[in-house]
């Protein structure tokens, strides 16, 4: 009933008290960008800003009553954004504001679950803000921190100028194997571009262009950075010129940042061997429609708890256009996207964030749906 | 009476003068005659009820405040500071007013302004319900279940009629023998109270936002399906064990909000495409009200001699419109 184009975006940002969360929220609030945000926080009183729309939530996750432990909305967001669509007009886009210890999963599945919100807005992105001086202890000691980080469509890695950048790289190299997928910005006082937390499309099937699961390149304005499409904006000046902007991605060793983390002395852990990971694979064979969607309801079904998110692009026998999907949790939405250009690169790529992931499983899984 | 008030309609109801009140998201209620009042000042109405009086509109703000608007002007009936007002009810057999902002409820009573009870729970409240025939006992939907309250009593353990998942809406039979909850995931669940037997129904494709009991309370009907769903409450098991048949039905989308009237037959049913009919459930005749299409009805309401109806949209587009003998 409602085109994509119409409804309302909502951008989440998430990460611990003191990462920078609430200075991020006050610049989208204050910059000139000519958008008019509701805000759904749960600390009232922080932000220094006098807006008529910033509303207090309690954060209440609901489980749905069909028994799993993922199948989980916020119902206090189900509230307040129905609450906040009486007020249409005075408002362009939501941005809800979690708390250190909120899982993001029940935040994005609550705008695939319920159809009235479902109606009126749409996900745009999870942002999560971290603090490098200390994200290593924080992904050690708790749960919340990695799911945030695991969720996450991008990262600011804020006190960047804090951490030397030795253990910069290593913290980089043990956020991306959680998560490869999501760009990360290194920051102080999170003074990323607006551009690259607003407006990404992060659950839009649309805009899963290509899936590139970056393991371990370095950060924009490293040495050995390769820059991918996640450098398109203005990093803070800081200079492209010179730089190498090929697009070689499948060139890395995936492997030797691991190896040289290990002899970092000083305030970073040394070893680390994080329940959440990436896996990315990759069939240059086309599948076959029904027994990739199978295999990956099974694989749903059963895993769902353990899977925050999922993205694929596939290369099905027999059909024009690529087809493409993503999850999070046991929430599968797929669709039939652009057609594959002539003289392009046909193939089908998936990429699972999540716990307890077994990629040779689900590699032997993945690679027996290849069509006869 | 055809407008745009250029605000979301949350609610439109007739008072005892069969006046025809709007309330709006720009938080200013609206009369029919044109008389605004600004009842909440730069906020927006979450949810309405009728005045126990019968006069005017009670409403509940974004700004906290529970206001009564009658076309003299507004007056603060209850605030709960920096809260929505999420809720709203009230009882004139009771002269009781409830409202609810999260998990806290406060009752006020309209012959006593010092009279306040405020009950607390452990998740949000969605919905209010008084018991019909009394007023002295109302009912509260919330996360687990519905909890039931001594309305006057101000130290208590309300009793819980227990059932997993997120209970969103609220009707009480008018014999008081029933209670129905609407649930997040496009089911009822209801409870016979002399037993506290459980009564599961479901099957609806979207979740139940409007619920009313009709024709002395034999039958219930409610939103969240093509059609308008209808559901048997006559005899001693309530809808136990009989099938629920569905009115007006059309396979485009789903009707938003239905209304009717306590003793009548008369069902109201607006839907989600703008569409509003009228029709007695025992002729099975559909009077239509409203053809054109637009933004989702939001709001709906019948006057009590059955000859009008009142309606409003998303949009802000509302109506008054008179019926034929039904
Ligand atoms: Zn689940
Ligand atoms: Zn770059």
């Amino acid at each position: 009933m409602s085109d994509t184009a119409s409804l309302i975006p909502v951008t989440v940002l998430t990460g611990y008290l003191g990462a920078g969360k609430t200075t991020l929220l006050n610049r989208i609030l204050t910059e000139d960008h000519g958008k008019k945000y509701a805000v759904i926080v749960n600390e009232f009183g922080e932000i220094g800003i006098d807006n008529e729309l910033i509303i207090g939530a309690d954060e209440e996750v609901f489980e749905m009553n069909n028994g799993c432990v993922c199948c989980t909305v916020r119902g206090d967001l189900i509230r307040v954004v129905a609450g906040l669509m009486k007020r249409k007009g005075k408002f362009d886009a939501i941005i809800i504001e979690t708390t250190g210890l909120a899982d993001p999963g029940p935040v994005a599945q609550t705008f695939f679950v319920d159809d009235e919100l479902k109606a009126k807005a749409r996900l745009d992105s999870v942002t999560t803000v971290v603090d490098a001086k200390h994200i290593l202890l924080r992904l050690s000691d708790s749960k919340e921190a990695r799911e945030q980080i695991a969720f996450a469509d991008q990262i600011v890695l804020n006190k960047a100028d804090l951490v030397s950048p030795e253990d910069m790289r290593m913290i980089e190299a043990r956020i991306r194997r959680m998560n490869p997928l999501a760009p990360i910005h290194r920051a102080t006082r999170s003074n990323v571009p607006l551009s690259a937390i607003l407006g990404r499309g992060g659950f839009d099937l649309e805009r899963i262009v290509e899936l590139e699961p970056d393991f371990l390149n370095p950060a924009h304005g490293e040495a050995g950075h390769v820059h991918d499409e996640h450098c398109g904006h203005d990093h803070h000046g800081h200079d492209h010129h010179g730089d190498d902007h090929g697009h070689d991605h499948h060139g890395h060793d995936h492997g030797h940042d691991h190896d040289h983390g290990h002899d970092h002395s000083g305030n970073v852990a040394a070893t680390y061997d994080d329940d959440i990971k990436g896996v990315s694979l990759r069939l240059d064979r086309p599948v076959d429609a029904q027994a990739v969607t199978k295999w990956l309801n099974d694989l749903l079904a059963e895993q769902g708890p353990d899977i925050l998110r999922a993205k694929g692009i596939l290369d099905v026998k027999g059909e024009d256009k690529r087809l493409v999907f993503q999850a999070v949790h046991m929430i599968l939405e797929g669709d039939l996207q652009r057609e594959w250009r002539t003289g392009e690169e046909r193939y089908s790529r998936m990429v699972f964030i999540g716990r307890n992931l077994d990629e040779a499983k689900l590699r032997a899984g993945f690679e027996a749906t290849a069509a006869a | 009476m055809n407008v745009n008030f250029e605000a979301y309609v949350t609610a439109a109801l007739f008072d005892s003068s069969t006046r025809a009140i709007f309330a709006l998201g720009d938080g200013t209620v609206r009369f029919e005659d044109g008389t605004t009042i600004d009842a909440h000042p730069n906020g927006s109405v979450q949810c309405a009820c009728a005045h126990p009086s019968g006069e005017g509109i009670v409403t509940g703000g974004d700004d906290g405040r529970v206001m009564w608007s009658r076309p003299s002007g507004p007056e603060l009936i209850g605030e709960i500071k920096g809260r929505w007002i999420d809720s709203v009810a009230s009882s004139a057999a009771s002269g009781l007013i409830a409202f609810a902002a999260g998990k806290e409820l406060r009752v006020r009573d309209v012959a006593d302004p010092a009279f306040e009870r405020v009950f607390k729970h452990d998740a949000s409240v969605s919905d209010i319900a008084f018991e019909p025939k009394s007023g002295k006992r109302l009912a509260t939907a919330t996360y687990g279940g519905v909890a039931l309250w001594y309305a006057r009593v101000a130290e208590q353990k309300p009793q819980m009629l227990k059932w997993a998942g997120s209970h969103v809406g609220l009707a009480w039979a008018p014999d008081g023998r029933y209670i129905v909850s609407s649930m997040q995931e496009g089911q009822l669940h209801g409870w016979r109270l002399s037993d506290v037997k459980n009564m599961q129904m479901g099957g609806y494709p979207a979740k139940v936002k409007s619920m009313t009991f009709l024709f002395n309370g034999m039958i219930m009907a409610t939103s969240g399906s093509n059609g308008a769903v209808v559901w048997p409450f006559g005899g001693g098991n309530g809808p136990m064990g009989k099938q629920a048949s569905e009115v007006a039905y059309d396979e485009a989308g789903f009707t938003s909000r239905v209304a009717a009237l306590p003793t009548r037959t008369l069902l109201a049913v607006g839907r989600d495409d703008g569409r509003i009919g009228v029709m007695n459930l025992q002729e099975n005749r559909m009077e239509k009200v409203r053809e054109e299409r637009g933004a989702p009805i939001s709001a709906l309401a019948l006057s009590a001699d059955g000859g009008r109806v009142a309606w409003g949209d998303e949009d802000g587009n509302a109506g008054v419109a008179g019926l034929p003998l039904m």
